[in-house]
């Protein structure tokens, strides 16, 4: 039995475990970060369009900043997000786009100047200013009123992977590559590391650290139809389930993205939309204004899709031998800006599709795209019922997504959280609360159980195949807990996952060689899957309301009366269902109460506080009017010492002053 | 919050210049041999134009018009730095080859699964390499030894009746291969013509490197032709030293144009090919 | 508020579904070795398999992993085209098999890992430790001795310096590179095409302060630029089709000089 000691464990080696890593790394601890796959091939990589951060270098950013960002964020999550975290996000993401500027990532530049731009299907000039010239530029992108996201052609993710890679290379960070945490090691109150399989050599390994932080992404993988890398099994969360002990927030809030290439499903950039595309049905009729006459295609993701598939359901859909889907155009944009801002997306349309965006439309239907739930942490990124445990990224429940995390909010997010939760488990390391007394013994049973329990897929009564049960799981949870749910299709989905969950108990791992052993993989990960699909299900099934990106036919309001809180769920060790329970949100300390967000349905049942709350806010915004915004801020809803001292300054931006040092 | 990168590594007081210098001999020694390869096919296939064009040529490179009389030592001293250059490039060359039977195996391997034109062709190089350093030797010795046996007669004498053609026949293709391989690979080497639009002008000198030997292997066919014609023609008379036309009248005919020379020499020689 | 306007619908816009009624066999012969089982010994297995419209061979080795053999090791994360994960040598050459569709392929396919890597198992290849010690090795990174406050506005940059940096940087390191290399194949210790592109793309960067010395000293040797032979294999394997002879060149050139 192999036990390796370190202060602090990352499991997960994309944008936010790295980030966190390099935080503490900095901080002059001890680090080690666990990646099932060399960590420049994470699925951060595939984020294409960008980074929100609110710097207002490029003119159609002009007036923006961290107000205009924290407003859009609260809206696009439909209230359902911590507002104190979503402010500790928007002062943090200038710097963090700074920071990485600064590291190497080549964002794109503004250009004195005019310049031809598509807006809304016309063409319009759009004109820099000569001070603007260099500083980073953005692009619009959904549900927000600026043009926001910072980008790198459409590879950001895959910049801002490799230079983050790259530097947690100079730090000297060990990165343990395929390597799978396959349950944390803990004592009911206290986390004191993770067992680890060797998905080169099979061998189970003990990681025992002071503080352990998941950062395994999301969890798209528990559907058919995903834009998520195969590696995004919610690994990282399921371990975290398992302990009984860390609840999960919001698990039924899951994310589709209205353009993933039909029927691959591979995203295309929101990029698409943001620099000009349109969307078109089977008569080439741009739809989006039916539904949505403000924002249009640019409305929020949940939105979107809901408007695709409520046009294919009338019949407008195009047909083919794969299914309906619906038409993306990005040809108005011109060749040149797609062979230059839009390139993954025309190397995806040549290789996949067989066409040229350029002259073509690109098939497209949503697809599930990203998990706003995860493990629920605090604003410091621990989680507040199992000591030690930190989570950050996808993985987590920050919680600044609510039920619907806006284009561009995500790439922020890794960088942001990583900056925060990376100083947050360094500050855990340094006080008393980062010392540990872990006997062997609890370490030799986590270990035990680990070993027993992987053996057990090799007893000859057994007959299931891995692969199929996890189909049967993607293609339930696709037909019954996705765009459009309700009573019916949630609790059909729940008792089959259930009987699915018996199923699986009868895995058989037909290979007992030495190894990776793929069977096996798909074996254990399976049962974890199912568990965390039921969390997914129950979770939709329970909330009786719509809200973000959950939307119940049967209910189909918000209802801030009833359901203004986040689910918690957790899972006692032996049960067939995980527990939920509800966390509120607190209208009366909202900086943005609840309202309309601007698109999408308008009606709702408020919170009986919400008026009130409204009419507070109202008579401090008044007292401020014209005066100092971050006084103004201040007073409604004090943060800043939520943050890491070292973050809390004011960002600089053309004609405004930043904090010096 | 402040950037903590890494600071910049200290260096080593003396960087070692060994392989950047080889690898510019390397590229300047093959670059010389080509040129001068082509400059000579040049030169040879003067015979093309007449016996006086190339008796003159072979005159000129004796020192003739410069120095008064021909110093076939010339040739001799030249012939070594030739040599010289080939010994400096096959050695530099030879670092790069597989120097163990399992690199060559894996190398082997490699190039038959990949089936890719431009790994191949290294191959050729590596075949013609060899083969040039040996033809090439015999040929560059024999120059150095018997210097003033280069003339319309005295060459295709050689050519013919010394049996010698089989070996230029050989040396043709090798040289023009290896030289159009080698002079291609140098420019991509050194990033020569690649321009704007990389990908699309490497496929452009990919067609020239393949037009500039094809012209110089039919070229040279037609000049070992006009040879080997020549020493057969003179093959009884094997060992005589030809006299130009413009000798041989010169008494007859006191005034004549460059011109007229060139052109009355063409229309009376036999050999000539055209 | 309703847009009346019709956007054309081109006739050439269908999903590309060619042997429709012609679905073949394909006959996959597939590299089989597991280093980590003394009785494992390397040999091809041969699987057949319908074909379905529109399969890559991501779809076409899943459904081999599901249904015939659940032992066959593999690698994919992204199944996009940008990972990078699945680089392996399809009937002999390096490329990305979640973007080959296997309609462009014949019916026999042989699939084989990639080399010049370690293997982990069939068609599963350890890039990851490689490409850290490249890494490593070069320094591939940007060092800078600046200390700069984030609050403050970001340094200025030349937006057409930004695109040539991006350019460069879109490698994946995927290996095929490498795996298209002779000279990688023949010398293990080679940085090949990948760490001297990326070395390129360092040197491109005004905040890198490293001098032509400083990489002349990582990269000026016969493991690095000086050792390419110029077999160009890189530079048309390459799935990002990044310009690496010209990268390779401007190295040189730049090495040459600072020597």
């Amino acid at each position: 039995m192999k036990t390796i000691y370190t202060d602090a464990l990352v499991i997960g080696g994309g944008l936010a475990g790295l980030r966190v890593a390099i935080g503490i790394r900095r901080r002059g601890h001890d680090v080690v970060v666990l990646s099932l796959v060399p960590p420049k091939r994470s699925h951060s990589a595939a984020a294409q369009g960008g980074m929100q951060a609110s710097l207002g270098n490029s003119s159609m950013g002009q007036g923006d900043n961290e107000d205009v960002h924290f407003f859009d964020t609260v809206r696009g999550s439909d209230w359902g997000a911590d507002q104190d975290v979503v402010r500790m996000f928007v002062n943090t993401a200038p710097k963090a786009v700074r920071e990485l500027a600064a590291w190497g990532v080549p964002w794109n530049r503004v250009e004195r100047g005019d310049h031809q731009s598509v807006i809304d299907g016309k063409n319009v000039t759009l004109t820099e200013s000569e001070e603007a010239h260099g500083l980073i530029t953005a692009r619009n992108f959904g549900g927000t009123q600026k043009w926001r996201t910072s980008y790198v052609s459409d590879g950001t993710g895959h910049s801002m992977l490799y230079t983050m890679s790259n530097q947690a290379i100079a730090e000297d960070i060990p990165v343990h590559e395929r390597m799978e945490a396959v349950a944390l090691i803990h004592d009911g109150e206290r986390c004191s590391g993770a067992v680890v399989r060797n998905l080169k050599t099979g061998e189970l390994i003990n990681y025992v650290a002071k503080s352990t932080c998941i950062a395994t992404g999301g969890y798209g993988r528990l559907y058919r139809a995903t834009t998520n890398a195969v590696i995004n099994e919610g690994m990282g969360t399921a371990i975290a389930l398992e302990t009984g002990v860390a609840a999960l927030g919001n698990m039924e809030a899951v994310q589709f993205h209205p353009t993933a290439i039909f029927p691959a499903g591979i995203l295309v950039t929101e990029g698409c939309r943001g620099d000009g595309g349109l969307l078109l049905d089977v008569d080439g009729h741009r739809f989006m204004p039916d539904y949505e006459p403000g924002k249009k295609e640019l409305a929020s993701r949940d939105v979107v899709s809901r408007c695709m598939e409520t046009h294919i359901a009338s019949g407008k859909g195009v047909q083919s031998r794969f299914g309906e889907h619906l038409w993306l155009d990005i040809r108005l944009l011109g060749k040149k800006h797609i062979d230059t801002r839009l390139r993954e997306v025309k190397e995806i349309c040549n290789y996949f599709l067989g066409i040229e965006p350029a002259d073509s439309l690109i098939p497209v239907r949503p697809a599930q795209h990203y998990s706003m739930g995860g493990v629920r942490t605090d604003f410091r990124g621990e989680s507040p019922t199992l000591k030690g445990l930190f989570a950050a990224g996808e993985s987590a429940c920050w919680d600044m997504h609510g039920f619907n995390r806006l284009g561009g909010n995500s790439v922020a997010e890794t960088v942001v959280a990583g900056m925060i939760v990376g100083e947050y488990m360094s500050d855990f390391l340094e006080s008393s609360a980062g010392d540990i007394t872990v006997s062997s013994a609890l370490i030799r049973d986590a270990y035990n159980k680990q070993a027993k329990y992987m053996a057990g897929f090799g007893d000859r009564n057994r007959t299931e195949n891995p692969l199929h049960i996890m189909r049967e799981m993607q293609e339930l949870m696709s037909a019954n807990v996705a765009i459009f749910r309700n009573t019916e299709r949630l609790s059909s989905a729940v008792e089959k996952l259930q009987q699915l969950a018996i199923r699986a108990q009868k895995i058989s791992v037909r290979s007992s060689a030495r190894g990776a052993n793929p069977d096996l993989v798909a074996a254990y990960r399976v049962q974890k899957m199912i568990k965390l699909s039921l969390c997914v299900a129950q979770g939709a099934l329970q909330r009786e309301e719509s809200r973000g990106a959950h939307f119940r036919e049967d209910f189909p309001l918000r209802n801030d009366k009833d359901w203004l809180c986040r689910t918690l769920a957790t899972w006692s060790e032996g049960a067939t269902m995980p527990t939920l329970n509800y966390e509120p949100l607190h209208v009366n300390k909202m900086e943005l109460p609840p309202g309309w967000r601007g698109y999408g349905v308008e009606d709702r049942v408020d919170h009986p506080d919400t008026a009130a709350r409204q009419a507070e806010v109202d008579a401090v915004r008044a007292k401020f009017e014209g005066g100092d915004r971050f006084a103004a801020q201040e007073a409604l809803m004090p943060y800043s010492d939520k943050l890491p001292e070292k973050l809390r300054r004011r960002n600089a931006r053309l004609g405004e002053k930043g904090d010096t040092q | 919050m402040q950037s903590a990168n890494k600071p910049i590594p200290v260096r080593s007081a003396h960087l070692n210049r060994w392989p950047a210098w080889m690898d510019m001999a390397q590229g300047a020694t093959g670059l010389i041999l080509v040129l001068f390869m082509w400059t000579h096919m040049f030169l040879v296939s003067s015979i093309l134009l007449g016996k006086d064009a190339m008796y003159f040529v072979a005159r000129l490179f004796e020192g003739e018009p410069m120095l008064g009389k021909p110093y076939p030592i010339l040739v001799s001293l030249f012939a070594v730095f030739i040599l010289t250059l080939i010994v400096v490039h096959a050695v530099l060359a030879l670092r790069k080859f597989p120097n163990s039977a399992s690199q060559y195996r894996t190398l082997h391997q490699h190039l038959g699964n990949l089936k890719h034109a431009d790994s191949s062709l290294w191959y050729v190089q590596v075949l013609t390499g060899f083969a040039l350093f040996f033809l090439a030797s015999v040929h560059l010795y024999q120059l150095i030894t018997h210097p003033a046996d280069i003339g319309p007669y005295a060459s295709s004498d050689r050519v013919w009746s010394g049996r010698v053609w089989p070996l230029y026949l050989i040396l043709l293709f090798v040289v023009e291969l290896h030289a159009g391989i080698g002079i291609y690979r140098l420019v991509i080497k050194w990033g020569l013509f690649l321009g704007d639009n990389a990908k699309r002008n490497r496929k452009i000198l990919h067609s020239i490197k393949w037009a500039l030997t094809i012209f110089f292997i039919v070229l040279g066919l037609f000049t070992l032709g006009a040879y080997m014609k020549i020493g057969a023609e003179h093959a009884d008379r094997v060992g005589e030293r030809y006299v130009p036309s413009y000798h041989q009248t010169e008494s007859n005919h006191q005034i004549q144009t460059d011109l007229q020379v060139e052109s009355d020499a063409d229309a009376e020689s036999p050999a000539s090919p055209h | 508020m309703s847009q009346n306007t019709k956007h054309e619908v081109s006739s050439l816009n269908t999903i590309p579904v060619k042997n429709v009624d012609g679905l073949r066999r394909l006959t996959i012969n597939i590299f089989r070795h597991n280093p980590e089982d003394a009785n494992s010994v390397p040999h091809m297995d041969s699987f057949v398999i319908e074909e379905a419209d529109s399969m890559t061979l991501f779809i076409a080795l899943n459904e081999l992993r599901e249904n015939q053999d659940p032992t066959l090791q593999f690698d994919f994360v992204c199944r996009a085209g940008i990972c990078g994960s699945c680089a392996m040598l399809v009937n002999g050459r390096p490329t990305l098999a979640c973007r080959t569709l296997t309609k462009d392929l014949p019916e026999v396919i042989t699939l084989a890992p990639l080399p010049g890597f370690a293997l982990i198992g069939d068609l599963s290849v350890d890039t990851g430790v490689w490409m850290r010690g490249m890494s490593e090795r070069l320094q591939t990174w940007v060092h800078s001795q600046e200390e700069r406050d984030f609050c403050e506005m970001e340094e200025k940059m030349e937006p057409e310096l930004a695109d040539k940096i991006y350019e460069l940087e879109r490698c994946i390191e995927c290996g095929c590179c490498i795996a298209a290399c002779g000279t990688a194949q023949m010398r293990p210790d080679f940085v090949g095409a990948v760490g001297i592109n990326q070395l390129a793309r360092f040197r491109l960067d005004p905040r890198d302060e490293r001098t032509d010395a400083d990489f002349y000293e990582v990269v000026g040797d016969e493991n690095g630029v000086f050792g390419c032979m110029t077999l160009l294999g890189c530079d048309d394997m390459c799935p990002k089709s990044l310009p690496l002879a010209q990268q390779l060149a401007y190295m040189r050139r730049k090495m040459a000089l600072a020597s």
